[in-house]
């Protein structure tokens, strides 16, 4: 899977800070279609109308946590293949276990910085 | 036939005592708190003391140490102020904790904008743009003066919990409850949740996994991961 700049991204996060760290990385980045969802559920609708070619989703959010979306999405045989990075301070390895069971493409954990988020994103579409 | 009539004498002045004690939480419907029932129970032992002390000796002991211990209990109690923990010192912690939320907000944001500002900014006139970047960078600075003000409004919350410790800390000790009385706690639908959907919060540092330990679980194959579980 190649890595296109103009496809469009899913930024989810309750915090509208991090909402807003990660769009202004991603522009850094050369992304221009970022979208956003506050939480699973929203996400999940927006997922529904539209193509994304990229989540990144926060794990710690009501009421559907980033676990449950990527469960939801990885069970949905429309959205089953979009890449999924989880973006979270939630750092136990039963965590990381968890999100690899249930199919994450990669897990960042929080504070990150400019470059994890690209090493990520990079990894992902190396696959 | 002496001793008979004192008995109803202190009978009925201790009946009385109850009757009152009644009387005066009668319209309570049913709202009755740890305090009323020591208090109903220090009446209670006041009336079988009189009795029993001319029948039993080593009973009145007993029921002496009893009133003793329920005295005691009600300064303990008194000395836990509960009531100024929950209607001043809580919610006054609560308040505290929101205007740090609310200030770190501000400042998180006042850095953002000043920062897109500069992000956007015309660099083809380098003067004006150094200019720009310089008074922003002012903005900047003057925003992370939330620091001190959070600092001031987390140690005042430190100290409400500093209060609340010591205080159940010495209740717990005076009562000589044993560390392994603890009643079983049924889980919430809150705590089954944060179960269920593996939530645990930000961990503090050295305490969870790094993101080199994370890159290395994501590239190990599922059986190394699953020796995890071994």
């Amino acid at each position: 899977m190649a890595l296109d700049l103009q496809m469009p991204v899913l930024v989810v996060d309750d915090y509208k800070t991090m909402i807003r760290i990660i769009r202004n990385l991603l522009k850094q980045l050369g992304f221009e279609d970022i979208d956003d969802a506050a939480d699973g559920t929203e996400a999940l609708e927006k997922m529904k109308q539209r193509r994304y070619g990229l989540v990144i989703s926060d794990w710690n959010m009501e009421p559907m946590t980033g676990y449950e979306l990527l469960k939801q999405v990885r069970s949905d045989s429309g959205l089953s293949k979009t890449p999924f990075i989880m973006v979270t301070a939630e750092s136990k390895t039963e965590n990381v276990i968890a999100a690899k069971k249930a199919g994450v493409n990669n897990y960042i954990v929080k504070p990150f910085n400019a470059q994890t988020l690209k090493g990520k994103i990079e990894a992902v579409f190396s696959e | 036939m002496e001793r008979l009539d004192l008995m109803a004498n202190m009978k009925q002045e201790n009946v009385a005592r109850i009757i009152d004690f009644l009387e005066e939480n009668k319209n309570r419907e049913g709202e009755v708190s740890l305090t009323d029932v020591m208090h109903l129970a220090e009446v209670m032992s006041g009336s079988m003391f009189d009795f029993l002390s001319t029948v039993q000796p080593a009973v009145t002991e007993e029921l002496t140490a009893i009133a003793r211990q329920i005295t005691s209990m009600k300064e303990e109690i008194s000395q836990l102020r509960a009531n100024d923990m929950k209607t001043n010192k809580i919610p006054d912690a609560g308040r505290e904790l929101d205007a740090i939320v609310e200030a770190t907000e501000n400042a998180t944001n006042t850095i953002m904008e000043t920062a897109e500002e500069i992000m956007g900014a015309d660099t083809s006139d380098p003067e004006a743009y150094q200019e720009l970047v310089s008074n922003k960078m002012i903005s900047i600075f003057e925003a992370c003066t939330f620091q001190d003000i959070t600092g001031q409004r987390i140690s005042k919350v430190i100290e409400t919990l500093r209060f609340i410790d010591e205080r159940v800390s010495s209740f717990i000790s005076h009562l000589r409850i044993p560390e392994d009385l603890e009643a079983a706690i049924e889980e919430s639908d809150e705590e089954r949740r944060k179960r269920e959907l593996i939530l645990h919060g930000p961990q503090h540092v050295g305490e969870g996994v790094s993101q080199d330990d994370i890159d290395a679980l994501l590239g190990d194959a599922q059986s190394d991961i699953d020796k995890l579980f071994d």
